[in-house]
């Protein structure tokens, strides 16, 4: 397969990420978006790192999947405070930076 | 067709038929099932280009890790709330939209970008390559990504706590 | 010599930086006004010493002011002919009378009032004399504007008086309008000659190298001119001038403020005689002048107005003397009518202040009370009627005779209509003030010395001047033989209107006025300029502000309210863009994704 191909795929998985960051209504399910949006751009990383015959890109997947996973954790720390404070998850509501 | 070609093709009907069931599905804890094995599926995207290490990286932190943390914050928040939560959209249509134009915006960019045709060697064995690269050239940022997991756990562990 | 008129310019000044600047001094008040005194008495021996050097060409002191690439640009220094020479004398004594007068008149005055007094009397005689004395049209206009100032401060001396600060207004911005022009006319004259210097323009006329085209710049000059000296349309602030103290009104009427609009015309009298359009409209204003006020001056009833008037009449004698070709005549004329001008305004003033009143109907009978006062005032009155052989007769008969030269028919016949109605109003005030039936309240005396004495000193003078003048003989102007008979039959034919009408009481004034009503109701009325010019300040004023008010309610205020209306829609609009909702902000994201990927692929 060529290169186009990953690179496409990736696109596509970053798009339906995007999609579910823009819709959902979900604080958790937001997060899950932006889940499939750094996965997208690791297959990028690790695609491009393999047609330059270049390890450095994999090493920088490498970083995204931990950073990934310290943002997940914080992140639904926030939420549970979130919830706590206002009893509800529902980004609608969320509107504390009305102008 | 190769068995490359064959696995590519599985692999990207896989991970997007999944992607979309992450985003669209209305039982959230599906969604997360979904993600799941999304993620899996990228997984062995990872293996198609030879990022054995990777591929197992991606099944233990993300679906293991990453996973399970959010189905432990659906069961909280669901205990919290006392019933199951739904998962709808808002304003579907727009979002489609806007994800459409912003795909078809990066595949008209990647079509007159100058990619490299065919794969380069790369090493006998990456995942040496990928310790040797993280303990020299990356070691600084090897060791801060340490620090940001610490913090990340303390921060995350603070912010959850409950009031005494 | 220039040393000598330094010295007579700088005295007064210094006694007025003293004044000005040593508080405790001038807070003594009569202290302030010796010094004054003292200083403007140096000043008029230093005059009389420059009088007795006899002056061929003019002498000329200079001091560059302002340096410029081709020689200086404007000069300071002293201009001493005989004009100067002789307005310096006149200066200087009346102002020296005026001020030894001033400290009896004023002597209820509080201290520090009377100090500040001083202060303006000595910085209007500097700024006179430096008028007298400026070598050209720059240092003339800095001192011209400087005795406008101390008009103004001195005519609102008593400044708590709503009728006096109104009345310095009235002058000063009367007088300003004149001075616009004044100043428009030396620029354009510097334009065309590229001079200031009265010396260098002299030259130019006198060589006939004067460019052409001087009518506009000369009849702007002469509007300064015509404001100072209160002609027509201007004369309207001269007669409420009287509102300040008396002294100031025998100053300003006899040696400074108004004679320094003819001193003008007298002296760039060469540059106005290249323009003769403006000399003839000289010569007609100046007699118009004259008669018009000789009219006001007829029903007038306060003492000190009439003065103002025939102050104003006056003026337009001398004005049309310059403008018929013999400003020597017209000079002479401001010589002497500045001795008896102050003698009868200072006589006035003794009157007003032995009766309390200026209103000639309450006096009466005052010659028995006030014998000196009213033999002063006698000989002003013959003089300013122009009788044989007092000062008044020689001079006037000098412009008759001039105007007469000049084949000016019109003008000659209403100066000598003036000179008629003058000898009528100055015997009317004499024989009802002095002679009348009334009997005056209280118990007047005559003046105090410091009073009396300048009386005496300016009725002697007044006489002198007309026996020096009579043994001379006509050596100004060779007028006509019939000329002395109708200025004498003219002066005697009023007088003796005047005493029918106010004494014998055989032609009723009531009926004289009613058989001339028309003139009679508009005189009164001042002929309704002053109200014109009311309306008109009041209309062009109020039409203005309301034209501004509308510009600003409706233009300016529309302008900001559409715009700060816009600002706030706008805000608001933009405001719900903060929907507050994260989402939305990936929307923005999103788009500045696109729009890079756009921009990337449009600049390549």
């Amino acid at each position: 397969m060529t290169l186009q191909a990953y690179v496409i795929l990736s696109a596509a998985v970053f798009a339906i990420g995007l999609l579910g960051v823009l819709t959902r209504r979900n604080a958790i399910g937001i997060l899950l978006g932006i889940e499939l949006m750094l996965n997208a751009v690791n297959i990028n990383f690790v695609a491009f790192a393999r047609f330059n015959g270049d390890p450095a890109g994999m090493v920088f997947a490498l970083f995204t999947i931990a950073i990934t996973v310290a943002e997940v954790a914080v992140g639904l720390a926030i939420v549970i405070v979130i919830f706590r404070i206002r009893r509800t998850i529902d980004a609608d509501r969320l509107d504390l930076l009305k102008g | 067709m190769t068995l490359e070609t064959g696995a590519f093709w599985g692999l990207a009907a896989v991970l997007l038929a999944s992607s979309l069931a992450v985003v669209l599905t209305r039982n959230l804890f599906h969604s997360v099932l979904y993600l799941a094995v999304a993620i899996v599926a990228t997984g062995g995207v990872f293996l198609l280009l030879d990022a054995a290490f990777l591929f197992g990286v991606q099944l233990l932190l993300y679906a293991g890790g990453v996973v399970t943390i959010v189905v432990f914050a659906i069961m909280l928040t669901e205990r919290l709330v006392g019933e199951g939560i739904g998962q709808t959209s808002r304003y579907l249509i727009n979002g489609a939209v806007v994800s459409v134009a912003v795909f078809v915006g990066v595949l008209l960019f990647v079509g007159q970008a100058p990619l490299p045709a065919a794969r380069r060697p790369l090493g006998a064995d990456v995942t040496r390559a990928l310790g040797e690269l993280l303990l020299t050239r990356y070691v600084l940022a090897f060791e801060l990504l340490a620090v940001l997991l610490v913090t990340a756990l303390l921060g995350a562990l603070y912010l959850a706590r409950t009031d005494e | 010599m220039t040393r000598l008129a330094l010295v007579a310019l700088t005295l007064p000044f210094l006694a007025f930086l003293l004044l000005a600047l040593v508080p405790p001094l001038r807070r003594r008040g009569r202290a302030a006004g010796l010094v004054s005194i003292a200083a403007v008495g140096g000043a008029l021996a230093a005059a009389l010493a420059l009088w007795r050097v006899p002056v061929g060409a003019p002498a000329v002191g200079v001091w560059e002011w302002i340096p410029a690439d081709a020689g200086p640009l404007v000069t300071v220094g002293l201009y001493v002919d005989p004009i100067s020479q002789a307005m310096l004398v006149l200066v200087t004594l009346v102002a020296l009378l005026v001020q030894v007068y001033s400290l009896a008149y004023l002597d209820e005055e509080r201290a520090p009032a009377l100090g500040r007094y001083y202060a303006y009397q000595s910085l209007f005689a500097f700024s006179m004399l430096g008028l007298v004395l400026a070598p050209n049209f720059v240092q003339l206009f800095v001192f011209w504007e400087l005795v406008g100032l101390c008009s103004y401060l001195l005519i609102g001396f008593w400044y708590d008086r709503p009728a006096a600060a109104r009345a310095a207004v009235k002058a000063f911005w009367t007088t300003r309008l004149g001075d616009v022009g004044l100043i428009i006319g030396i620029v354009l004259l510097w334009r065309a000659t590229g001079t200031f210097d009265f010396a260098t323009l002299f030259e130019l006329a006198g060589g006939g190298r004067l460019p052409a085209g001087l009518a506009l710049t000369m009849f702007l000059i002469y509007l300064g001119a015509a404001g100072k000296s209160a002609q027509f349309p201007l004369h309207v602030w001269l007669p409420d001038a009287m509102e300040g103290p008396t002294p100031v009104s025998a100053l300003i009427h006899a040696a400074t403020m108004v004679t320094a609009g003819v001193f003008l015309v007298t002296r760039a009298f060469q540059l106005f005689a290249a323009a003769p359009a403006v000399l003839a409209l000289i010569a007609w204003v100046g007699a118009f002048t004259a008669l018009l006020a000789a009219t006001m001056a007829c029903v007038e009833n306060d003492i000190k107005r009439v003065l103002a008037y025939s102050t104003v009449s006056q003026l337009g004698y001398m004005m049309a003397a310059a403008g018929a070709g013999a400003p020597d005549a017209g000079f002479l004329h401001l010589l002497t009518h500045g001795v008896f001008k102050a003698l009868l305004f200072l006589a006035a003033g003794a009157v007003v202040h032995a009766v309390g009143t200026n209103d000639i109907r309450q006096m009466g009978r005052l010659f028995r009370a006030l014998p000196q006062t009213g033999i002063v005032f006698l000989v002003g009155t013959l003089a300013l009627a122009g009788v044989w052989p007092l000062s008044g007769f020689f001079s006037k008969e000098a412009v008759l005779a001039g105007v007469w030269a000049a084949h000016l028919r019109v003008p000659f016949l209403m100066l000598a209509l003036t000179a008629f109605l003058t000898a009528v109003y100055m015997f009317r005030v004499v024989l009802v003030a002095f002679f009348g039936r009334v009997e005056a309240g209280g118990h007047p005396h005559d003046a105090p010395p410091p009073m009396a004495v300048p009386l005496w000193v300016l009725a002697v003078l007044t006489l002198a001047i007309g026996a020096r003048l009579a043994l001379r003989g006509g050596e100004t102007a060779h007028p006509p033989g019939w000329l002395t008979s109708l200025s004498v039959g003219l002066a005697a034919a009023g007088i003796l209107l005047a005493l029918l009408m106010y004494q014998v009481r055989v032609v009723s004034p009531a009926a004289v006025s009613r058989a001339l009503a028309p003139l009679d109701f508009a005189a009164r009325r001042r002929y309704g300029i002053d109200a014109l010019y009311g309306a008109l300040y009041r209309g062009l004023l109020l039409g203005f502000s309301w034209l501004i008010g509308w510009i600003d309610r409706y233009l300016v205020d529309g302008v900001l309210n559409v715009l700060s209306a816009l600002t706030l829609r706008a805000g608001d609009r933009l405001r719900r863009i903060q929907s507050g909702q994260a989402q939305d902000y990936v929307y923005g994201v999103a788009f500045g994704l696109l729009a890079l990927l756009i921009v990337s692929r449009l600049w390549r």
